[in-house]
């Protein structure tokens, strides 16, 4: 149930766009990663596309601008010259209309009558012939003879002195101005009246009007404003090409004060972009300026076109790229998933579906690998499975765990022997299969006990097994886990022979050799073939003392070394032996269980029992065959008893040397 | 056949005071230091005017579409002529106070003369061509002399006694400068005087091609 939701998980994120499902997923969080990376990748490859793209937008966009701008820039530089040109012409047309005046005879006359009603009417004719919009006679002490636009005013000071100042610094006495006159910008020349020398300056003006602008618009092609600033500071259009709602943007833009003379700007005009240029028309203060104005955004109207191309092929880019990354994403993340479903079975256990990921890159490489580690885990698994049986699963760990080696070290191990008491007998006139039955059945009760103990089965040698306590893996009471083991085999036994009974199998019993010693515990054998074991004198011991339990007559038999090892439990001093191959006497002893109840009796007896075994000792044969026939006749099942008074009536009959230590000697097995 | 005349009567003038005279040298120069040319200077003697009965006639000539001489002083009451000697017609006239005159489009010498009776600056000028202008100055006396290139006149065989030395010229601002002067002279005695004046600037008038010469 728990390899289960991974694995949906997963399946759930493989298809794509299913934002949804992936919302549900709470334990998993590798599919979410997995999606950002995906997503990552996305912004990724879309940002650099879009970063490249607007970049190049810009690029084209601010050349083209510059481009286009540069262009009215030169154009509106050509302009304004021409408009000088044509500004100056006209000036000069303008001039020769006065100095018709100047020498015209008739106005001469006319002047020297000194009747201002006659020189108002003169001046005003001849402004009618040449066009003027207003005539003025100033005398040379500057004092105004006649007005055409102000006919009543005259005597009074000329008003426009500082044009008079420039005729005078000219050697023909002629001036030319842009003049605001009552607030609007007028061109205006001025000459002498001669007669035949100067005796009074006829100015002469013609207003800047729509008209002119709109004739200097035809030849210069381009929008042409005329602004004058009032008293106030703020800026009038005198006269103006553009249309009505540009004017007010127009003077905004001048009384910001952003431009300079002779300089282009953009303005902004109801929303239109113009580059303008401002010609000065006076030598004097920025009172009176043309403005030159050509459009911006009529000069850009074709890029404006490549750049809407450009936006389209742009988002044509974006989305292209978004599909690529999209596959590409999908053709990294779908195999990682794949995999990552892959591990999750291997976790569970199971390592029989390997990954199916059909590529010949990098992921795929990585997918045999995965395929092979996983076989490799399944072969592990099986070895360890089967080792396990062979051997017991602590030394099938123990071989897996590390590089199997030969050769071994000296540890401090139990060795427990045990044997089935005539087993070859009972093997005669039964089958085979028979007898392979009892014995596996007994086997197994036995591996139970000896594994539940932390022992470890070393080897089963037909109905003997021999076991370890202490190797591969040591506990602190080893020995006690032996004897424990003893116990519990012994018991363990009990209750088969019920069931053997019931079944109608020969009952069994066994005897027990326990031993503790320092052997060699390792793998040992051939390069080819090995097996862990351990080796060493004491490990025959504990097969020699399995050997004498039939012959004291007990269930297990234990050396001195396993009593002291595991000193909590009770014994019953066997015997001091020399046992075949070895030289040194041995001590054994059987380790007593007590009924509940009876362990003062118990102690009690073993305490006369060994008492006994001192009077043995001592050749004091009367008093331990008194003291054994007493033990013998509470206890006439008990076979120890019998055999020493068998052994002490022999000594007694024939006493032993001087030098018997009570050793008995065993001459075989 | 007039010009031989007209030289006489200049010599005659010269010649009726020989004797018992003074002289007078004036050098004007204008405010920078410069000689002045056409500055005119006169003396004029209280009580009697010097000399008795009608002056003798002058003539200001047009050559080459110039008035010549540039400024021609006379004693009040001369008659004048103005002869053309170029081949095409000229148009004189005058709008000064002194006298206001036209002679309309003519050939040759008008058999009037203009006679200028009231003292003062007349500027003359011709209708059909701006930059023509000349200056008749008329004074009350008979002692006058116009400077050269170099800014120098001389009076010559002037009375003894004592007179007014006046000075003028077509540039200059007669009601500003104040260049009257007394002048106590002895016989045979040569006056120095020296002017400085101010004058104005002057104007050039566009001049029609084909012509060289003169600015005026
Ligand atoms: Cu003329």
């Amino acid at each position: 149930m728990f390899a289960a939701r991974p694995v949906q998980a997963v399946e759930s994120t493989s298809r794509p766009w299913s934002g949804s499902d992936l919302a549900g997923i709470q334990e998993d969080e590798m599919p979410l990663h997995f999606k950002s990376f995906r997503t990552r990748l996305l912004v990724l490859f879309l940002g650099l596309l879009a970063i490249v793209q607007i970049a190049a937008f810009l690029i084209v966009n601010t050349a083209t601008t510059n481009s286009a701008r540069r262009q009215i820039d030169s154009a509106l530089v050509t302009t304004a010259e021409s408009f000088r040109e044509l500004l100056k012409e006209r000036t000069g047309s303008l001039l020769v209309a006065a100095r018709l005046l100047s020498g015209d005879f008739a106005f001469k006359k006319a002047y020297s009558t000194h009747e201002h009603e006659t020189i108002l009417s003169a001046l005003n004719n001849h402004r009618h012939r040449i066009g003027a919009d207003m005539m003025f006679l100033v005398g040379m002490d500057e004092v105004t003879i006649a007005d055409t636009l102000h006919p009543d005013q005259h005597g009074n000071a000329f008003p426009y002195s500082d044009l008079i100042t420039t005729a005078e610094e000219n050697e023909y006495g002629e001036a030319a101005t842009v003049q605001l006159v009552d607030g609007r910008p007028v061109q205006m020349v001025v000459v002498p009246l001669l007669t035949p020398t100067p005796d009074a300056w006829i100015c002469v003006g013609f207003n800047i009007d729509n008209r002119m602008a709109q004739g200097l618009k035809e030849i210069s092609n381009s929008e042409i404003s005329f602004v004058a600033r009032t008293n106030r500071g703020r800026w009038m259009s005198a006269a103006s090409t553009l249309p009505e709602q540009d004017i007010p943007d127009l003077k905004t833009a001048l009384e910001r004060n952003v431009w300079q003379a002779n300089a282009s700007t953009i303005f902004s005009q109801s929303g239109e972009h113009y580059v303008s240029l401002v010609v000065p028309l006076e030598k004097s203060a920025n009172q009176v300026l043309a403005v030159l104005q050509r459009s911006l955004d009529l000069a850009l109207a074709p890029s404006r076109q490549l750049s809407l191309v450009l936006a389209g092929l742009f988002a044509l880019g974006i989305f292209l790229s978004a599909l690529a990354a999209i596959a590409i994403a999908r053709r990294v993340t779908q195999p990682v998933l794949t995999l990552v479903k892959g591990a999750h079975r291997v976790r569970d256990g199971d390592f029989e579906h390997p990954v199916a990921i059909n590529q010949q890159d990098e992921l795929g490489e990585l997918a045999n690998s995965f395929n092979t580690m996983m076989t490799g885990l399944a072969e592990r698994d099986r070895v360890r499975d089967l080792l396990g049986k062979v051997v017991s699963m602590e030394i099938a760990d123990e071989l897996l765990s590390k590089d199997i080696e030969l050769g071994g070290e000296e540890r401090e191990v139990t060795i427990l022997f045990s044997d089935v008491r005539n087993f070859t007998k009972m093997c005669e006139n039964r089958s085979p299969q028979e007898v392979l039955s009892i014995l596996n059945a007994y086997l197994t009760r036995v591996s139970s006990v000896i594994e539940s103990q932390g022992g470890v089965v070393d080897k089963f040698i037909g109905d003997a097994v021999m076991s370890l306590f202490g190797a591969p893996l040591s506990h602190a009471d080893d020995a006690s886990r032996a004897l424990r083991t003893a116990t519990g085999m012994c018991a363990a036994l009990k209750a088969l022979n019920r069931e053997f009974r019931e079944q109608g199998k020969p009952e069994l019993s066994i005897g027990i050799g326990i031993n503790t010693a320092v052997v060699v515990a390792g793998n040992m054998g051939s390069q080819t073939r090995l097996n862990y074991t351990v080796i060493g004198d004491g490990v025959n011991l504990a097969s020699r003392l399995e050997g004498l339990t039939k012959y004291y007559g007990v269930p297990v038999v234990v050396s001195a070394d396993t009593r002291s090892a595991a000193p909590e439990f009770l014994y019953r001093e066997l015997d001091l032996v020399c046992v075949k191959g070895k030289t040194a006497p041995v001590t054994i002893y059987q380790p007593v269980v007590c009924d509940p109840g009876e362990e003062s009796e118990t102690i009690a007896e073993i305490e006369e029992h060994h008492l006994c075994l001192r009077f043995y000792r001592d050749r004091n044969w009367d008093a331990a065959i008194e003291g054994f026939t007493a033990l013998a006749g509470k206890h006439p099942e008990d076979h120890l008893y019998q055999l020493y008074l068998k052994r002490l009536e022999q000594l007694r009959a024939s006493p032993p040397p001087a030098d018997w230590e009570g050793v008995f000697t065993f001459s075989e097995k | 056949m007039r010009w031989p005349r007209f030289s006489f009567a200049v010599v005659a003038v010269f010649l009726a005071d020989t004797g018992a005279a003074a002289n007078v040298q004036v050098k004007v120069v204008d405010h920078k230091g410069e000689p002045l040319q056409y500055a005119v200077i006169a003396l004029n003697y209280s009580g009697a005017s010097g000399k008795a009965g009608r002056p003798d006639r002058r003539a200001m000539d047009q050559i080459d579409k110039e008035f010549v001489p540039h400024v021609l002083v006379v004693e009040k009451g001369t008659p004048v002529y103005f002869p053309n000697k170029d081949d095409i017609r000229h148009h004189v006239y005058s709008f000064s106070k002194p006298k206001e005159f036209e002679l309309p489009l003519y050939k040759g010498t008008p058999a009037k003369p203009v006679v200028f009776d009231k003292t003062g600056e007349v500027k003359l000028g011709c209708n059909i061509h701006d930059w023509m202008l000349g200056y008749i100055y008329v004074v009350d006396t008979p002692y006058f002399a116009v400077t050269d290139a170099s800014g120098k006149a001389v009076v010559a065989n002037v009375p003894a006694g004592t007179a007014t030395v006046t000075l003028w010229h077509p540039r200059m601002n007669e009601k500003s400068e104040k260049t009257d002067r007394k002048l106590s002279l002895t016989v045979d005695q040569t006056a120095s005087l020296n002017y400085q004046i101010k004058v104005r600037k002057e104007y050039r008038v566009r001049r029609a091609p084909r012509a060289g010469g003169r600015k005026y």
